[in-house]
């Protein structure tokens, strides 16, 4: 049982100080001291003198010491029976320590080295912080030594390094859960870092070991392979000049043990590794082909030194440029292959073989017989997808193939992937990462990369994130800013100034171009403030609402002003006419693949993730399709035809419906207001069956729109005048109408039963005939006002039945026809 | 303290060390000539030229059978000699290993026996 006791005295602690004062230029100087002195000595002895034995004598000290710092003292090891915390504790820290140390003190300590500062960086706890959560009692200690104890058996360590220690200093502080979700991390953030840390030593000293590979003669009793040589690419030979730095992953280790298996026994010598793209087909391949040269891991003698040869399908394509000689070459690639007897031959993304193509090229009259024989050995990897196609058109194909199947990584694993690629590209990129920043492109990348498994698609987003690093640190928010510039989405928290106001003023922006309906602007508004302060569930879309109400009322109005005004433009409308959506076969149609029909619903939404998706009519749409829609309001996911997974959590999805705009109407003339009817209405329109409960319950607010006063089709004349000023500012001319002249226009305009709809045509027909005509007759000068009177307005519009005329001209109204309160 | 913690680890893990290295070294070497393989493919051909069964006519047999002779007889020489230099270079190894260990042993004793030359006034090249 250990003691918290610490033991000044104790000579490993002596030594940890002797180590700490040699450390640095100290020991360097003490080696070249020595050389000097043997060099001296030697030059004595050259000329006659005989005082140059002592030189030459005392040479040996300072070279002891040397080598005593360096194979002793540098790296401490532990007690053979630790007993006390000196017993166990990183040298490097023991060696600064006083008699009775403070929890600051040994904070100071921990900062000072290497597994200290790994904290620093990748976690962003600074020497400062830990400063300031540490005790200056010294008789706070012994908790602290307690913790390191509890958290060394933890993560199953020998020894107590600085990173423990800095978790123990941490997790002994008050209220350090708060602290830590300052820097968006918890407890077991930093055991993991230990245990990073960890991983890294034990990768950097198995790469250091000597390599075992099999010596001058391994290969001298197997063929010569000029042709694979050529149209092949030899990862055995690239991992023993470089080797790989890599963690074994459950999933993977299990394939190879499969792999390992299939070839060591006497069956057909084949195996197939099905997976997405991504999950790490081709790194199972090198860390097979790594295993083979080990001499030291357990294998068959059959496959021990064995390599593995990529075989490269362009430049075999290349070669053979006439017909039937593509199979020619390949058969003697395999055959040279085969008389060899010590190479195992590897067809990545192995489609390539089995399908014409650009690039690719249809060998399995050719491969069929070879696989089917069973005895060259053959890797192929290919996607659950191909393999399935391939089955499809050959099944004699797939029977004749080992199938392994990989699974995607788990989020530790795909952590742990992450960490150890991290070594090379750090290096390659000058960055650092923080351990943030690897959480959040996991998170991220689940997210929105679809075309690739994990951990392909977090470490795609790691790698992009390099470009987004501030002073050479990759934090989290970098990596958000890399998603945000490569998907063109918003996925943090609002910080900056402009877009604080804008959200803080949104309701006021949107109405800008939208009259009234307070209450349905304030719910849009709300949801998307929940969501850029981070408050909302991530797991669904930012806000699904169900608008209900009569036409022209400005329910498709309100998506177009949110996409303009927050989401970047009305581009970012991802709009869909349910009407077009009527039979049950066209679901289809809805999750079609992006690459056969761009315009399906889940083609969009993979194009544009940051959008506003409005369901225009949704009462028409067929049951079928509000059933595929279902999932979409409930979990923000859509899986489309080829079953990938499209996310809509990053938008806020409004369906529109006009059921019920009569009874609507009638309560509004019956002098009800909406707060009143609302609930029973909904309830009235459940009870007619025309939405199932299930599909109204899924929506986060359902909002009844009221008709427009005329007070309120007044300020949307307003807003279309607004529009024309503004195209009439090229000119350098205004239009302004009278008071009178915009009544008439609401009484002429106004239809109750398309709303506002007609408004802009008669506002547009009096309006711009007045200016066209005025214009032409040279009446206008540039930078002058047009005022247009009652009396104008009443001769374009003339009686009653014309402004009748233009109003019946737009009741066929097509849904793309915009609402009257738009402003252009 | 400082004289009996480095003399101790001189003699004790430090000298341990040296034995271990020298044994990966040994190691290395063995395995970069593989003299347990060459002995084992002594007489196997070499690059497996001519290897294989060879169908068809008596003569054609005849002459891969010639030509297998050959590739192993070519094999033995190259791996002999290979045997031979991997032999040589192993004990070289060996030794080498051997006198630094006891090199090493005896650095410590160097100031003493610098001292005690120095007072005998002993140069190795003034007989």
């Amino acid at each position: 049982m250990e003691s918290v006791v610490f033991k000044y005295g104790s000579s490993r602690a002596a030594k940890a100080r002797i180590g700490r004062a040699l450390k640095g230029t100290w020991h360097r100087l003490l080696f070249v001291g020595s050389i000097l002195l043997v060099l001296v000595g030697l030059g004595l002895l050259i000329i006659g003198v005989a005082a140059g034995w002592i030189f030459f004598g005392l040479a040996a000290v300072p070279y002891m010491i040397h080598q005593w710092y360096v194979n002793g003292l540098a790296e401490l090891p532990i007690a053979k029976k630790p007993r006390t915390i000196d017993d166990m504790l990183a040298g490097d820290i023991l060696g600064q320590l006083s008699k009775e140390p403070s929890p600051r003190e040994i904070a100071t300590a921990v900062s000072s080295v290497f597994s200290g500062q790994f904290f620093g960086a990748r976690f962003g706890i600074s020497a400062r912080f830990l400063q300031e959560i540490s005790s200056e009692k010294a008789t706070d200690t012994p908790a602290l030594w307690k913790e390191a104890l509890a958290i060394r058996e933890l993560v199953g360590q020998e020894q107590i390094s600085g990173g423990i220690l800095l978790v123990a200093l941490v997790r002994t502080f008050p209220g350090y859960e708060g602290l830590l979700a300052h820097l968006q991390i918890d407890s077991d953030d930093l055991v993991q870092g230990i245990r990073w840390q960890q991983h890294i030593r034990d990768l950097v000293n198995q790469h250091a070991k000597p390599r075992r590979t099999g010596g001058i003669a391994r290969d001298w009793s197997f063929g010569y392979i000029p042709l694979l040589t050529r149209f092949g690419q030899n990862i055995s030979e690239q991992i023993m000049q470089g080797g790989l730095l890599s963690s074994e992953l459950e999933a993977h280790k299990q394939a190879l043990d499969q792999m390992i298996s299939t070839f060591g026994d006497a069956g057909r010598q084949n195996a197939v590794l099905v997976g997405p793209a991504g999950v790490g087909k081709t790194t199972i391949v090198h860390a097979f082909a790594e295993r083979l040269l080990d001499a030291e891991s357990s294998l068959p003698d059959s496959l021990k030194f064995r390599q593995v040869f990529i075989l490269d399908s362009s430049a075999l394509i290349s070669a053979a440029p006439g017909r039937g000689e593509l199979e020619t070459i390949i058969m003697q690639v395999l055959g040279e292959a085969y008389s060899a007897k010590n190479i195992i031959i590897c067809l990545d993304n192995a489609q390539l073989f089995f399908e014409e193509g650009i690039g690719s090229v249809d060998l399995t009259n050719v491969l069929l017989p070879i696989l089917e024989a069973g005895r060259l050995r053959i890797i192929l990897t290919m996607d659950e997808q191909r393999y399935l196609q391939i089955g499809q058109r050959n099944a004699a194909l797939i029977n004749a193939l080992n199938r392994i199947s990989i699974k995607q990584a788990t989020e530790a694993e795909t952590l742990a992937v992450m960490q150890d690629q991290l070594i090379v590209i750090e290096y390659q990129r000058k960055v650092t990462y923080t351990h943030q920043a690897l959480k959040e492109a996991y998170r991220l990348s689940e997210r929105y990369i679809h075309d690739l498994a994990m951990p392909g698609r977090a470490i795609k987003l790691l790698e992009s994130a390099a470009g987004c690093a501030s002073d050479g640190l990759v934090t989290a928010l970098s990596v958000q800013k890399a998603i945000e510039q490569t998907m063109d989405i918003k996925v943090g928290v609002a910080s900056g100034t402009d877009e604080r106001e804008k959200l803080l003023n949104l309701e006021q922006l949107i109405h800008e171009r939208m009259i009234n309906q307070t209450r349905a602007v304030g719910v849009v508004s709300d949801a998307l403030r929940r969501a850029r302060a981070g408050v909302r569930n991530q797991n669904r879309p930012i806000g699904t609402f169900l608008f209900l109400g009569p036409t022209g009322v400005g329910k498709t109005e309100l998506a177009k002003a949110l996409a303009d005004v927050y989401f970047g433009g009305e581009d970012r409308l991802i709009r869909l006419d349910l009407n077009e959506y009527v039979r049950s076969e066209d679901v289809a149609r809805l999750i079609a693949d992006g690459a056969n029909d761009p315009s399906s619903l889940t083609a969009r939404a993979m194009k544009q993730p940051f959008s506003v998706v409005l369901l225009d009519e949704i009462e028409k749409a067929h049951p079928n399709v509000l059933t595929t829609l279902l999932q979409l309001l409930d979990e923000g996911i859509l899986r489309d035809i080829k079953n990938r997974e499209v996310s809509f959590r990053d938008t806020i999805v409004i369906a529109t419906s006009n059921a019920g705009a009569d009874r609507i109407r009638e309560y509004i003339e019956r002098g009800y207001q909406i707060e009143q009817f609302e609930p029973q209405f909904i309830d009235e329109l459940i009870s007619s069956t025309q939405f199932r409960p299930e599909f109204l319950n899924r929506f986060d607010e359902i909002v009844t729109f009221r008709p427009l006063t005329k007070d309120e089709l007044v300020q949307v004349i307003d807003l279309i005048l607004a529009g024309m000023n503004k195209t009439l500012a090229l000119q350098k001319i205004r239009v302004n109408v009278s008071q009178e002249a915009k009544l008439f226009l609401v009484d002429k305009g106004y239809d109750p039963r398309l709303g506002a709809r007609p408004m802009r045509r008669v506002v547009q027909r009096a309006v711009e005939n007045t200016v066209a005509k005025q214009m032409l007759s040279g009446t206008v000068a540039p930078g002058s006002t047009i005022e247009i009177s009652l009396e104008q307005v009443q001769l374009i519009l003339g009686t009653q039945q014309q402004a009748n005329q233009i109003v019946a001209d737009n009741q066929p109204t097509p849904p793309s026809i915009p609402e009257s309160s738009v402003k252009q | 303290m400082f004289i009996v913690g480095i003399l101790s680890w001189w003699y004790g893990p430090g000298w341990r060390q040296r034995v271990a290295r020298l044994g990966e070294r040994l190691n290395a070497s063995m395995d970069y000539f593989s003299i347990d393989l060459l002995v084992r493919t002594f007489f196997a051909p070499f690059r497996q030229i001519s290897a294989g069964k060879v169908r068809g006519p008596l003569g054609v047999q005849m002459r891969a059978f010639l030509d297998r002779i050959i590739s192993r007889i070519i094999g033995a020489m190259i791996r002999f000699i290979v045997i031979i230099i991997g032999s040589i270079t192993i004990c070289f190894h060996g030794i080498l290993g051997m006198t630094l260990l006891v090199v090493w042993a005896i650095i410590p004793l160097m100031p003493v026996i610098g001292i005690i030359l120095f007072a005998t006034g002993w140069i190795p090249w003034s007989l």
